[in-house]
């Protein structure tokens, strides 16, 4: 089997019952994180083909042939994305422990033109969970985010 | 999650591979609901993605919707202008508790056997007289009405190897002019209550209660009821004990909501 992560190939083979997330972990992407373990919290969110998914609900089998984006894809230390920058910019986060699936979810939803407005951003985010609440602070990364990705 | 039981996966490309059923044996539609709880009894999945069965049909007899369509393909749909249902396609996607990410994966198929009361795609298809199509375990298929599919609370008329192939939605329910209410304890809450009513060319009038009760309803009229009327229909066709009963509304709120939104439904739709 092969998968294509972050633009590298990788051929190992995930166990039959895995999911899409410790499939990731187990190859070394930290950033995919394990929250609730059942497609509610967000923090596992990664980019499928482009399209935002919770990778605990999807059978690691099924990337196969199909291309994923961790956090990891994003940027690099050097120059890192213009959402990234933006939580940076706003405090949008605390802990930090669901900042990388909000990040993929906040780069889906303005590819996707959910980010029209403070109320779609809250409507489309909430399907990520911060329970350090640092809800308001990520509205705006998401709003400086959506201005910068036109921009970059 | 990790299905940690599971040893085998089995990926047909046609309905002549699907291998024979056999306990521990689940369908993979789009995997949200099998993937979110532990299934410590299950030890083969049965891939539906390789069957690659395309999501909708449209064509001179109405809507094909096949199981493994997911509800952003249903949602992003496009009906001719003269399907005046088509507002509650948008209407019962925004019911679903579940956000973008989730409606990328999960599939309409998947909502109708979860048979949850609250599946509002139990309530799209049952409103609109959808069919479902089953191929069963010994090579045979049978039809039966989206509203006698689901029986009860996560009980539906599938056997054992039966999977569900699609959903035939006819074109005489896509054009009849209907009416949607909702309702849940919080603003993008689990439906507590939705009813779809619905005026057909001939006058006659057609109710679909669900969410509220614990199975589909369908109350039939010649044509639109008075309020009075309406309102003894219902509630001499809903006993009190199939109204359902869980942390998302007491039956006897499910009951007033119930006859509170059948009768904005028909104000609606006499207008």
């Amino acid at each position: 089997m092969k998968f294509q992560i972050n633009g590298k190939s990788f051929s190992q083979a995930p166990r039959a019952g895995q999911c899409l997330r410790t499939f990731l972990r187990e190859l070394g992407h930290f950033g995919v994180k394990k929250g609730c373990d059942a497609g509610d919290c967000g923090a596992c969110t990664v980019l499928l083909d482009g399209e935002p998914v919770h990778s605990c609900l999807i059978p690691a089998f099924r990337a196969e042939g199909h291309t994923v984006t961790t956090i990891e894809g994003f940027g690099s230390e050097a120059a890192i994305h213009p959402m990234q920058q933006a939580f940076v910019d706003h405090d949008g986060f605390q802990c930090g422990y669901c900042t990388p699936g909000q990040i993929m979810s906040a780069v889906a939803c303005v590819r996707e033109g959910h980010a029209g407005n403070e109320a779609d951003i809250r409507e489309y985010m909430s399907g990520n969970l911060c329970r350090c609440a640092a809800y308001p602070n990520i509205v705006a990364a998401v709003l400086q985010g959506k201005t910068a990705m036109k921009g970059a | 999650m990790d299905l940690n039981t599971i040893t085998a996966v089995a990926r047909p490309k046609a309905r002549s591979e699907l291998p024979v059923w056999a306990a521990g044996d689940a369908w993979l539609g789009g995997g949200t609901w099998l993937f979110s709880e532990p299934q410590a009894h299950l030890n083969r999945l049965i891939d539906l993605a390789e069957l690659k069965w395309p999501a909708l049909t449209i064509d001179a007899k109405g809507l094909s919707i096949s199981a493994t369509c997911t509800i952003a393909e249903l949602d992003a749909m496009t009906g001719p202008p003269d399907w005046l249902a088509a507002p509650l396609i948008g209407q019962c996607c925004r019911a679903f508790l579940a956000s973008f990410k989730i409606w990328k994966t999960a599939t309409v198929g998947g909502n109708l056997c979860m048979s949850l009361p609250a599946g509002p795609m139990i309530s799209l298809t049952s409103a609109l007289d959808g069919v479902c199509t089953v191929w069963q375990a010994d090579g045979g298929e049978r039809k039966i009405a989206v509203s006698d599919f689901v029986t009860g609370n996560q009980t539906n008329v599938l056997k054992p190897g039966d999977l569900l192939r699609q959903i035939d939605i006819p074109l005489a329910a896509l054009k009849r002019r209907s009416a949607f209410r909702q309702m849940s304890l919080t603003p993008v809450g689990r439906s507590a209550a939705l009813l779809i009513g619905s005026i057909a060319h001939d006058g006659s009038f057609t109710l679909t209660v669900t969410a509220a009760t614990k199975r589909p309803l369908k109350l039939s009229f010649a044509q639109l009821p008075g309020v009075a009327d309406l309102r003894d229909a219902i509630l001499q066709t809903i006993p009190d004990a199939l109204y359902h009963d869980d942390i998302h509304g007491k039956p006897f709120w499910r009951k007033h909501m119930t006859l509170r939104l059948a009768a904005e439904i028909r104000d609606e739709l006499v207008e």
